[in-house]
């Protein structure tokens, strides 16, 4: 018996998955908060908790993410864009495309048959089209980021934002409810406003009919109706979208 | 500092390097006069002939703007802010006068913020053409006499043929030497690393030509008896972007497990890889070289010919490095706002990518505030091509 450690320190969760035989035993998520050291351990601990099983028990580890050097006891650190794309290929073995939508990076990459990059692109600095975007939403419409997508489906006349910076778009949700726009609209248009931002990640990089959403945005199903529609198709979602990177940080160290 | 001059070689570099402008300091102290310059643009020839120390400004990345943009607005590109921070700060108090290129619109249209703030006893509005033509030459060629007859006034020093052909000359030969220490980056792995030639590049921009002449010969005396290092196979990188000069680029690039053997930046190889042909009239070799030998994206390159015959006089020798320094990937890094840059990115993108070299396109701004991005991005883009 050996298990595997995945660990992904993001820009706002870090994610511990354990895998056996290439396959994913125990995971856990927590919010990365202000010592991405602390956090990598929490994440750690929580996931081998649920298996019952102690540090030493664990063979290999590779750390991936925005924080991943500080996941200092890992044996190795890979890219995030390589383990989002390790992590979709044996999800969903025929994925050629991923969408990651992380807290503050969205990420389009094109994977090969063996879950090899073949080319990858990030927004760049600009929030535009990343979780950021949600959360600003969130707190604006005084919701959970959760209820952000079944609120989004309710939604009958979405509103049309004419930004698709996350910052500006603040200031047009306010004029847009002052001007009593519904909740449900605001949403379903800030949707929108990402998915659209999303298409040009995904076209610049190369669109495959079959693409997987992953990353915190993955939840979101408001978010992937509106992707969705834009690539006009229907994403392969995983059961947990925002571990996608540790666990393919942890199929890596199986190969370790 | 009284150190320095007993430093040799690469740690000599490496000091002059941290301590940026120290020797041009110490020269004025010493009664020389020293006119900063901004880009590849700069005929330096022109400046050594008139017996002044050319000095290349340079901004740090490691620095917010915090008095320039009270004069530059932000739509100006985030390195000539950066430059005229530190200038208007006073970190150039020792130079006495600047040239400035007509060569990007940022640069362009700030110079009057440049001449009417810094208050320099010479400023200097090099007024170079963007077209290669015959008549552009004719019209460089003016251009660089006016610029003579300035600097003449301002120095009392009369540059004759003579002493601009001997300028010339050492100019060669700087360049001549850059290139040898350049070749030791061909072996695989390569002698000497990218962020010890950033320190190297940045040092000699900051020197006279013949003390540049001189550390660059003790450097390549350092790096050529090395052993090449054995740390595993890594893939060999080519930089390309303008103005780059800090090591945490490099660094960043040589931590991610690259080698960096080769660049197209403008105080590299822009500056090196072009004599100025000394069979020739002066002036007219100086007008051919900045004009015509010197590849920059301001510079409109029409050869009459196809679509593809363009592309080569304008990209061609970004072949040429990769065939001879064997290179397996290229980093094109822009900073926001670069229009010209930013025009050229898909044609030298598809350019390289022809020859079946990957290129990475990387936009930022210059200053380390999303170093952690960037390197996501360069450990990505280096696992994809292993």
């Amino acid at each position: 018996m050996a298990f595997f450690l995945g660990i992904d320190v993001g820009s706002g969760w870090t994610k511990a998955a354990i895998c056996e035989d290439n396959e994913l035993k125990s995971y856990a998520i927590v919010p990365s908060g202000g010592d991405y050291k602390k956090a990598a351990k929490e994440a750690t601990n929580l996931a081998l908790k649920k298996l019952n099983l102690s540090v030493k028990d664990i063979k290999c580890t590779v750390a991936t993410g925005y924080g991943a050097t500080m996941a200092d006891f890992a044996n190795d650190v890979i890219s995030d864009i390589s383990c989002h794309a390790k992590g979709i290929s044996v999800l969903f073995s025929n994925v050629r495309t991923v969408i990651d939508i992380g807290a503050q990076f969205t990420r389009a990459i094109t994977i090969d048959n063996d879950g090899r990059i073949i080319n990858f692109i990030m927004n760049e600095k600009c929030a535009g089209g990343s979780g950021k975007f949600l959360q600003v939403t969130a707190r604006i419409l005084h919701v959970n980021i959760e209820e952000l997508g079944r609120l989004s489906l309710e939604s009958k006349k979405p509103v049309e934002f004419t930004t698709a910076c996350a910052v500006f778009a603040e200031s047009e949700a306010i004029s847009r409810i002052s001007e009593g726009a519904r909740p449900e609209d605001i949403v379903a248009g800030i949707h929108k406003a990402m998915a659209s931002k999303i298409m040009t990640l995904v076209t610049r990089v190369g669109m495959n009919p079959d693409y997987a959403v992953t990353g915190g945005g993955g939840k979101d199903i408001g978010l992937v109706k509106a992707i969705d529609n834009e690539l006009r198709s229907k994403a392969y979602i995983p059961y947990e979208p925002q571990i996608t990177a540790a666990l393919g940080a942890a199929i890596f160290a199986s190969s370790k | 500092m009284a150190g320095i001059q007993n430093l040799k070689g690469l740690a000599k570099a490496e000091k002059y390097y941290t301590d940026y402008g120290t020797r041009a300091k110490e020269l004025r102290a010493q009664g020389n006069r020293v006119i900063g310059y901004i880009s590849a643009l700069s005929p330096v020839e022109i400046l050594t002939a008139s017996g002044v120390v050319p000095f290349r400004l340079k901004g740090n990345v490691e620095e917010a703007i915090t008095k320039g943009d009270a004069y530059m607005e932000t739509i100006v590109c985030p390195f000539v802010r950066n430059v005229f921070d530190s200038a208007i700060k006073g970190k150039f108090h020792f130079i006495d006068g600047m040239v400035l290129p007509h060569q990007c619109d940022s640069l362009d249209r700030t110079s009057d913020i440049w001449r009417d703030y810094l208050n320099l006893s010479y400023f200097h509005f090099l007024n170079v053409p963007h077209v290669t033509d015959e008549p552009s030459i004719e019209f460089m060629k003016e251009i660089l006499r006016l610029f003579i007859s300035t600097i003449e006034d301002f120095t009392g020093n009369k540059i004759t043929v003579d002493s601009l052909k001997k300028a010339i000359s050492l100019h060669n030969e700087n360049r001549r030497l850059m290139r040898s220490l350049y070749d030791l980056r061909k072996s695989n792995p390569p002698l000497i690393t990218g962020s010890e030639m950033m320190k190297v590049l940045v040092a000699a921009m900051g020197l006279p030509v013949y003390e540049s002449i001189e550390l660059i010969k003790e450097i390549i005396e350092d790096v050529k008896g090395r052993k090449p290092l054995t740390d595993g196979q890594r893939k060999r990188i080519m930089l390309i972007g303008d103005q780059i000069d800090s090591v945490i680029i490099t660094d960043t690039i040589e931590k991610a497990g690259a080698y960096l053997v080769m660049d197209d930046i403008s105080i590299g190889s822009k500056m090196y890889w072009q004599d100025v042909d000394e069979d020739k009239e002066p002036i007219l070799a100086l007008a051919e070289r900045y004009l015509r030998k010197l590849k920059i994206p301001t510079t409109f390159v029409d050869t009459g010919g196809t679509y593809e015959e363009n592309l080569n006089a304008r990209f061609g020798h970004m072949r040429k490095y990769i065939e001879e320094f064997n290179v397996e990937g290229a980093i094109l890094f822009i900073y926001k706002y670069c229009d010209p840059y930013g025009f050229e990115v898909p044609a030298i993108k598809s350019y390289i990518e022809a020859v079946a070299v990957d290129v990475l396109y990387l936009e930022d701004e210059y200053s380390i505030s999303s170093l952690a991005r960037m390197k996501t991005r360069i450990e990505a883009f280096l696992e994809m091509i292993a």
